[in-house]
C-alpha cells in the first residue's frame, strides 16, 4: 500500500462556524493505480491534494505514507518523505520565470543534492524522452501552454517518484494538448508511477483506473 | 548549486532593473559618503595616536579655585618643570614647550617657520623619528636646531643641512643655530606642529631669562611622562605639597578673596591631562574630552548608511511579493528553508558587493574634493591599520548580513501553499515597512532641521555687530628683523595721507584669526582694593579705538598730546564692572609693587574673543617696550580691493623680504568659525544625502504600491473617482509617515539644537519656523516624489489595468 487516509477531518472556522473543507476522507492507493477525483468547483479536490502531496495540513485522521505516519511525523521528515516520492503537476504549470527549461527541470535535483554529472545525464535523458531537446535554452514564455506542461510534467518526473499529484493539469489546455498529456500520463502509469489526478473532465477522469467523487468536502458515493 | 544562484541571481536583479539600479545607486553613494566620513572622523581620532609612549604622556595642567569658580590653566612658570622633576617623584621624563615665529636666515634667503623651543627630553617622550645628524638628543646643546625634511628642502635645497647655521633674531641680535639633526616629517595626525625645534633655554629673555626664577609668569605648557605603575589620580594627589610650597602666595591671595577649597582642601591642583586627548580638549571651557563632533560625522556615516540599507530591505521585501510563485514553486519541488534563505541572501549580497565596489571607488575619486572642502589631511592610507580595516570588513558583513538577510529570512519563511497561491499576509511586513520609513524620515528631518540651526547660527555670528568695524579694516602681522617700532612708523609715513586710508595703528594681539594662523591670550590678575581682579591684556598704539570704531563711552582714548599715557590704561565697561567703582575715571591701581596706572578712559564692549564666550573684561596699555606683532589699517569703504593692494604695495617697499599677510577683519572673523563651517558642510551635505536616498526608497516603493493596487485604481475609475481623488489616495499613505516622522524628529531636534547652541554664549533663538521649515521640506519632497507614480497611475485608461487581470 503506497498510502492510507483514515478519517481526515480539514475545517476553517469562519464566523464561529467549522466550515469543512474536508469530511471523513477515507482512501487507500496501491502503487501503480491512476485515480481520478472529480466534482464541482470548491469540492475539495485541489485541497486534498494537497494534503496527500503533505503541503496543506488537516486537523483530524490519521495519514500514512509508505506506513510512516504523516499526521505525526515533523516537518522536516514530511519534507524529506515528499520531496523523495512525491511530484507535482499544476494547472498553472508553476515554471520558475527565471529559469530556463533546462534549469527548470534540473532544480528538484540540486535540492536533492545529486552531482552535477549525474545531473546532466537525467536532465538530458528527460529533455529526450519528451521531446524538447530543442527547448532546453528557452524561457518559459517562449513556450506554448502544452509545451510549459510538458516541461512541468518533466520537472515532476524528474526525480523519479512514486506518486504524481497533478492538480487539473489540463485545465489551461485545448483539447488537443490535452490529449497527449493525458496519454502521456496513461504512459507513465503503466511504467508504474502512481498518479492522482484532479480534473473537471469527464473525458481525462476515464483514463484513470478508478475515480473518487467530491461534494462539499466528502465522498459522494451515489 | 552555488552557480545556479548566481545566475538565478543575476537575471533577477537583471529583471528588475530599475530597482537594481535605484538601489545600487543609493548604496553606493551612501558607502562612498560613509567611506569619507568615517575616514575623516577616524583620522581626526587617531590625533596623536602614533607616539610609542602614547599611554604614558600627559600634558600638566593647573586647576585653581577661585572666588568665581575653577579656573583651568596650562600655562606653567619657567622653574616649574624642573623643580617639578626633581621634588615630585614618578615624572619619567618632562619637557618645556613654546612656540613662535621668528624669521630664520640662511645666507641671504630669509623664511618664516614655525619654531618650537622645547628641552632635551621631548624626542624621548615624543616619537619625532630623527632621519640624519644626531639620533640621540639633538638638542643637547644650546644654539642647536632641529629641522625636518620638508623645512630642510626650503631652506637648504639639495645641500646637506647638518652642520649648517642659520639664523634667527634674538633680542635685538643674529643668533646662530647649529642644525644638528634632520628630521622625519610630523605625521599629518599630529597635534603638536613644527618646522623646526631649538633648544628651550634659547628662548628670547622676555619669555626665559627675566622669568627664570619667577613662580608668577606662566607662559608655556609642560609634557611629561609618567613613570610606569603609578596611577595618574595618585601622582595628582601627590602634587599637593608641591603646589603648596611654590605658589604660596597665589594660595594665600585666592583664599583671602573669599574662594572655596576643592574636596581635598586644595586651592590649587596640578593634574595631567592625558596627552592623546588634548586635541579634543580646550581648557578655557575644562577639562572636558569632547568628541562630539568626531563622533557626530561617525553617528551620520551610519546614518546614512541605515538609511539606504532600509531601502533595500524594503524594496526587497515588497519586491519578494511578486516572487512568491517562485518561492512556492522552490518549496514544492524540495527546496528547505536554508536553501532559499541562501539564494535571497546571495542575491543581496551581490549587490552589496556591487555597491560597496562602486562606493569605494567614487569616495577614492572625491577624495582630493573632499579634503580640499574640509580642510583635512585625512586619507585611505592614514588610517588604514588592520584593526580599522577588520572592522570595516566586520561591519560590511554585519550590514550585508542583516539588510541582505532579514528580507530573505521573511521570503524564505513563507509557508508554501500560501506562496505558491501568491497570497502573502500584507499586514505583518508593511509594519515593519512604514516603521522603517517612519525612522528614516525621522533621520532626514533631524538632519534638515540640524542643518538650517547651523546656518542660522553660522550666518549670526558671521553677521553679528561685534561692536567693532570689520568691513574696513586690514590687519597683518608685522613679519620682521627691523624694529617694529620703525617698521610701524614707516608704514605709517607711507600710508597717511594716500587716498583711501583712513588711519593706521598697530596692537600685539589680532582680532579674529589671520593669516598667519596665530592668536595669543595674554591674563593679567592684580590686587585692587584688597581682592584680586581679572583683565585680558591688549598693548596697543594710537588711534586703537578710532580704527576700530570702537565707541567711547568716558573719557578719552590715548593721545600723543599727553606725556604721561604710558601709565593710563583704557578699559571696556565689562573691566568697569570688575571694578566696580561708581566713576570708573576714577581708578587708580599699582602694578609691580611701585607704579600706578590710572583709567582713563572706558570703551563700549566689544567681541574680542569667539562668540562662545560673553565679553571678558579687557584693558589697553600703551606700553612703550611691549612689541606691537600686529597692523591695524582702516580704509574708506569704497574701493577696498584698491585699498588694500595700496597697504600690500606699502608694506613691500618697507620689507620686500616678507611676505605680506594682510586680510580685512571680515575675513578674520570667518576664519574662526572655520570648525562651525566645517560642521555645517558635513551636516548639510549628510542631510541632504539622507532626503535623496529616502526619497529613492519612497519612490520604489510607490512604484510598487501602484503596481500592486492598480486593478483597485481601474474599478475605483471605473465607478467614478476622479484623477486627483486617486492620487490624494495613493499618497496619503505615505505622508501620513512622514507626519509621523515629523512628530517624533522636531522635538528630539529641538532639544538636541538647543543642547549644542548652549556652547556659545551669542546664539539665535530657536523658532518653531525652523522644525516647521525642515518638516515642510521633507513633506514638499516625499510628495513630490511619489507623485510622479501616483499620478501617472491615476491618470491611467481604467480598461487598461483591468485587462491585465
Amino acid at each position: 500500500m503506497l498510502l492510507e487516509l483514515n478519517n481526515i477531518y480539514k475545517w476553517v472556522t469562519q464566523g464561529g462556524n467549522r466550515i469543512f473543507l474536508l469530511k471523513d476522507i477515507n482512501l487507500q492507493v496501491e502503487e501503480g493505480e491512476f485515480i481520478s477525483i472529480m466534482g464541482p468547483s470548491g469540492s475539495g479536490k485541489s485541497t486534498l491534494l494537497n494534503v496527500i502531496g503533505m503541503l496543506d495540513n488537516f486537523q483530524e485522521g490519521e495519514y500514512n505514507f509508505l506506513d510512516e505516519p504523516v499526521h505525526s511525523i515533523k516537518e522536516k521528515n514530511r519534507s524529506k518523505l515528499y520531496k523523495e516520492y512525491i511530484g507535482f503537476v499544476f494547472q498553472a504549470y508553476h515554471l520558475i520565470d527565471e529559469l530556463t527549461v533546462y534549469e527548470n527541470i534540473e532544480t528538484p535535483l540540486l535540492y536533492k543534492n545529486v552531482k552535477s554529472a549525474e545531473r546532466k545525464a537525467l536532465v538530458a535523458d528527460m529533455l529526450d524522452r519528451f521531446n524538447i531537446v530543442g527547448k532546453k535554452d528557452l524561457f518559459p514564455s517562449q513556450l506554448s501552454g502544452g509545451q510549459q506542461q510538458l516541461v512541468g510534467i518533466a520537472r515532476a518526473l524528474i526525480a523519479k517518484p512514486k506518486l504524481i499529484l497533478a492538480d487539473e493539469p489540463t485545465g489551461n489546455l485545448n483539447s488537443k494538448q490535452s490529449e497527449e498529456i493525458m496519454q502521456l500520463f496513461k504512459e507513465l502509469n503503466s511504467e508504474g508511477v502512481t498518479i492522482i489526478q484532479a480534473t473537471h473532465s469527464e473525458t481525462n477522469a476515464a483514463y484513470g483506473s478508478r475515480t473518487l467523487h467530491l461534494l462539499d468536502g466528502s465522498r459522494n458515493h451515489k | 548549486m552555488i552557480r545556479n544562484y548566481i545566475k538565478i541571481a543575476l537575471r533577477n536583479l537583471w529583471k528588475d532593473r530599475t530597482f537594481t539600479f535605484l538601489n545600487v545607486v543609493g548604496l553606493s553613494a551612501a558607502f562612498c559618503a560613509a567611506f569619507l566620513l568615517s575616514m575623516f572622523s577616524l583620522f581626526e581620532l587617531s590625533f596623536d595616536k602614533f607616539h610609542k609612549n602614547i599611554g604614558s604622556i600627559y600634558e600638566i595642567y593647573t586647576s585653581s579655585e577661585t572666588s568665581k569658580g575653577t579656573e583651568f590653566s596650562d600655562a606653567n612658570p619657567i622653574p616649574f618643570a624642573e623643580a617639578f622633576k626633581t621634588e615630585v617623584p614618578g615624572v619619567e621624563k618632562i619637557t618645556r614647550y613654546a612656540k613662535g615665529g621668528p624669521l630664520v636666515s640662511y645666507g641671504d634667503k630669509t623664511l618664516k617657520l614655525d619654531l618650537a623651543w622645547v628641552d632635551p627630553d621631548f624626542f624621548d617622550i615624543f616619537s619625532f623619528p630623527i632621519l640624519k645628524g644626531t639620533a640621540k638628543n639633538p638638542l643637547a646643546n644650546q644654539l642647536s636646531i632641529a629641522i625636518t625634511s620638508k623645512a630642510a628642502q626650503k631652506i637648504f635645497g639639495k645641500e646637506e643641512a647638518i652642520g649648517q647655521t642659520v639664523t634667527i633674531l634674538r633680542d635685538g641680535a643674529e643668533m646662530p643655530l647649529t642644525v644638528t639633526a634632520v628630521l622625519e616629517d610630523l605625521p599629518a595626525a599630529s597635534s603638536i606642529g613644527f618646522d623646526a625645534v631649538l633648544n628651550f633655554k634659547d628662548l628670547p629673555a622676555s619669555f626665559y631669562a627675566d622669568n627664570i626664577d619667577r613662580w608668577d609668569a606662566h607662559n608655556h605648557p609642560i609634557y611629561m611622562q609618567l613613570a610606569a605603575g603609578i596611577s595618574p589620580e595618585k601622582f595628582e594627589k601627590s602634587t599637593a605639597a608641591f603646589s603648596n610650597l611654590h605658589f604660596a602666595e597665589q594660595i594665600a591671595t585666592t583664599e583671602r578673596d573669599g574662594a572655596k577649597p576643592d574636596k581635598n582642601g586644595n586651592y590649587r591642583q596640578i593634574r595631567l591631562l592625558p596627552f592623546e586627548d588634548t586635541s579634543f580638549t580646550n581648557l578655557n571651557n575644562g577639562p572636558k574630552v569632547s568628541k562630539t563632533l568626531e563622533y557626530l560625522i561617525l553617528g551620520i556615516a551610519f546614518l546614512i548608511l541605515f538609511i539606504a540599507s532600509v531601502n533595500f530591505i524594503n524594496m526587497s521585501i515588497a519586491k519578494g511579493s511578486q516572487r512568491l510563485r517562485e518561492i512556492g514553486m522552490r518549496k514544492t519541488l524540495g527546496a528547505g528553508k536554508r536553501q532559499l534563505f541562501f539564494q535571497f541572501w546571495g542575491e543581496s549580497i551581490l549587490v552589496f558587493s556591487i555597491s560597496v565596489i562602486f562606493g569605494g571607488l567614487l569616495a577614492f575619486l572625491l577624495l582630493d574634493k573632499f579634503q580640499t572642502l574640509f580642510e583635512t589631511k585625512a586619507s585611505f592610507t592614514l588610517i588604514a591599520t588592520p584593526l580599522v580595516i577588520f572592522s570595516l570588513l566586520l561591519s560590511l558583513m554585519v550590514i550585508t548580513l542583516i539588510a541582505g538577510g532579514y528580507p530573505a529570512l521573511l521570503m524564505s519563511k513563507l509557508g508554501t501553499l500560501q506562496a505558491l497561491k501568491g497570497k502573502l499576509e500584507n499586514t505583518g511586513s508593511n509594519k515593519v515597512r512604514d516603521v522603517l520609513m517612519v525612522v528614516q524620515f525621522t533621520i532626514a528631518i533631524l538632519l534638515i532641521s540640524g542643518t538650517l540651526v547651523l546656518w542660522s547660527q553660522l550666518d549670526y555670528m558671521r553677521t553679528k555687530d561685534l561692536g567693532f568695524n570689520k568691513e574696513q579694516v586690514i590687519t597683518f602681522p608685522i613679519n620682521t628683523k627691523k624694529d617694529r617700532k620703525q617698521v610701524l612708523q614707516l608704514l605709517r609715513n607711507s600710508l597717511e595721507g594716500e587716498p583711501g586710508i583712513v588711519s593706521v595703528t598697530a596692537a600685539d594681539n589680532n582680532l579674529g584669526l589671520g593669516k598667519d594662523g596665530r592668536t595669543s591670550i595674554t591674563v593679567m590678575g592684580f590686587d585692587y582694593k584688597g581682592r584680586e581682579v581679572k583683565t585680558n591684556l591688549l598693548t596697543v598704539d594710537y588711534d586703537y579705538p578710532e580704527t576700530l570704531d570702537i565707541p567711547m563711552l568716558k573719557g578719552r582714548a590715548f593721545n600723543k598730546q599727553y606725556a604721561t599715557d604710558s601709565l593710563s590704561i583704557v578699559i571696556n565697561e565689562a573691566m568697569a564692572k570688575e571694578f566696580g567703582e561708581k566713576d570708573p575715571l576714577s581708578v587708580r591701581f599699582i602694578l609691580n609693587d611701585s607704579v600706578q596706572y590710572s583709567v582713563i578712559g572706558v570703551v563700549k564692549d566689544y567681541n574680542f574673543q569667539g562668540l562662545n564666550k560673553s565679553i571678558e573684561p579687557i584693558s589697553f596699555f600703551m606700553n612703550p617696550n611691549t612689541p606691537l606683532y600686529y597692523a591695524y589699517i582702516k580704509v574708506a569703504p569704497t574701493n577696498l580691493s584698491q585699498s588694500y593692494d595700496r597697504v600690500k604695495q606699502a608694506w613691500n617697499t618697507i620689507e620686500p623680504n616678507t611676505e605680506f599677510l594682510g586680510s580685512f577683519l571680515d575675513e578674520n572673523i570667518d576664519r574662526t568659525l572655520n570648525d562651525e563651517r566645517k560642521m555645517t558642510t558635513m551636516i548639510s551635505s549628510g542631510s541632504i544625502l539622507a532626503i535623496i536616498l529616502s526619497c529613492i526608497g519612497l519612490f520604489a516603493i510607490s512604484l510598487l504600491v501602484v503596481n500592486q493596487r492598480r486593478k483597485e485604481i481601474g474599478i475605483r475609475k471605473v465607478v467614478g473617482a476622479s484623477t486627483s481623488t486617486i492620487t490624494i489616495l495613493l499618497s496619503k499613505d505615505f505622508l501620513k509617515l512622514v507626519g509621523i516622522a515629523f512628530l517624533i524628529a522636531a522635538p528630539l531636534s529641538w532639544y538636541l539644537t538647543s543642547q549644542w547652541l548652549q556652547s556659545y554664549a551669542y546664539r539665535i533663538d530657536l523658532s518653531v519656523w525652523i522644525f516647521l521649515a525642515a518638516g515642510g521640506i521633507a513633506f514638499v519632497i516625499a510628495l513630490a516624489t511619489i507623485s510622479v507614480r501616483t499620478i501617472q497611475a491615476a491618470l491611467k485608461n481604467p480598461v487598461e489595468s483591468l485587462k491585465t487581470e
